[in-house]
């Protein structure tokens, strides 16, 4: 029998509370941005030039390899370190992945405002998390949230005031 | 399925749960939208809140689509609201067979109208090919009973399509 239901897409907004719920201790934080979609991805979807801006700890970051959505991202810490990263890359939705680390993002437009959460997760947490619940009560997510709820505030500022 | 896939996803691989959010919210969605048509969007997203909660939890990661299949199920169930007051029948008419149809709205509007648990095991016998024992298990209710509600199910549908 035809299947008359055709299923949309998943609201990036939705896919990055789905993606959270199967990773223990990831930090999601959420901004409503004064500034229309367009300007905010033009921002996030720029890795090489946002993500020393907005992370502290990167020095660098160079797309090494690009196929579709897909990428390769060399990211350099100020450290001098280099760890590669592989990323999924489209309109409303970023995800990077390296070996210890999982930084997404995803947005949808709000009239002429944005909506733009991220998430932040240690890899290693999700390991911890599963052998002990005991220690993921125990752990404090507020440093985690406040350097999350940070980066948006910087992306915000680079989305409002883009010669800066 | 690739179970290595579901191997990944579960030890905490981002991408890979990414990747098998694309192949299972389809199925989810659908799932969903014929067993709680009013509240399908609501429906799809909390089962796949489940099923991404609990995704460490599955030993058997051949057995994914079953286990998907149950949650969104109970899930979808659990959300309707409308009440569900099942149609009892005489056996006479649950036994002749359903009629061809034409349009396909025609037969969501009648399903639609359904009450829900009558409505879950005709759309996973009919629309899903399930067995009945394989509904039993996504509804966690008696193969017996999966029975006797598809009875009752094939009669109202019947009755409504007819009236």
């Amino acid at each position: 029998m035809t299947d008359a239901v055709t299923p949309a897409d998943i609201d990036p907004i939705d896919r990055l509370a789905i993606l959270a719920a199967a990773l223990p201790g990831a930090v999601v934080r959420q901004r409503q941005i004064t500034a229309p979609f367009d300007a905010v991805w033009r921002v996030v979807a720029d890795l090489e030039h946002a993500i020393p801006r907005y992370e502290p700890g990167v020095a660098h970051v160079r797309v090494v390899e690009r196929h579709g959505e897909l990428l390769r991202v060399l990211v350099q810490d100020t450290g001098g370190r280099e760890e590669m990263m592989d990323a999924k890359l489209r309109p409303g939705w970023c995800l990077m992945q390296s070996a210890t680390v999982v930084v997404a993002f995803a947005a949808r437009a709000l009239g002429d405002q944005t909506l733009l959460a991220h998430l932040e997760h240690r890899r290693a947490a999700t390991a911890r998390s599963a052998r002990s619940a005991r220690s993921a009560r125990s752990y404090d997510p507020r440093p985690a949230e406040a350097k999350v709820d940070q980066e948006l505030q910087v992306i915000e500022r680079l989305a409002t005031q883009p010669g800066e | 399925m690739d179970p290595a896939k579901v191997v990944a996803a579960q030890q905490g691989d981002a991408l890979a749960l990414d990747e098998l959010l694309d192949e299972l919210a389809p199925y989810v969605r659908r799932l969903c939208a014929r067993i709680a048509p009013a509240a399908a969007d609501d429906a799809a997203q909390e089962a796949l809140l489940a099923v991404f909660r609990g995704l460490p939890s599955l030993r058997a990661p051949e057995a994914i689509m079953t286990w998907v299949r149950s949650v969104t199920v109970r899930t979808a169930m659990r959300l309707v609201r409308q009440p569900d007051q099942e149609v009892a029948v005489g056996p006479a008419l649950a036994e002749r067979s359903v009629p061809s149809f034409e349009g396909l709205a025609d037969i969501d509007d009648a399903l639609a109208r359904l009450p829900p648990s009558q409505r879950a095991v005709l759309v996973l016998r009919t629309r899903e090919g399930l067995t009945e024992e394989e509904i039993a298990t996504a509804l966690g209710i008696p193969a017996g009973t999966v029975k006797s509600r598809l009875h009752r199910a094939r009669a109202a549908f019947r009755e409504m399509w007819e009236s």
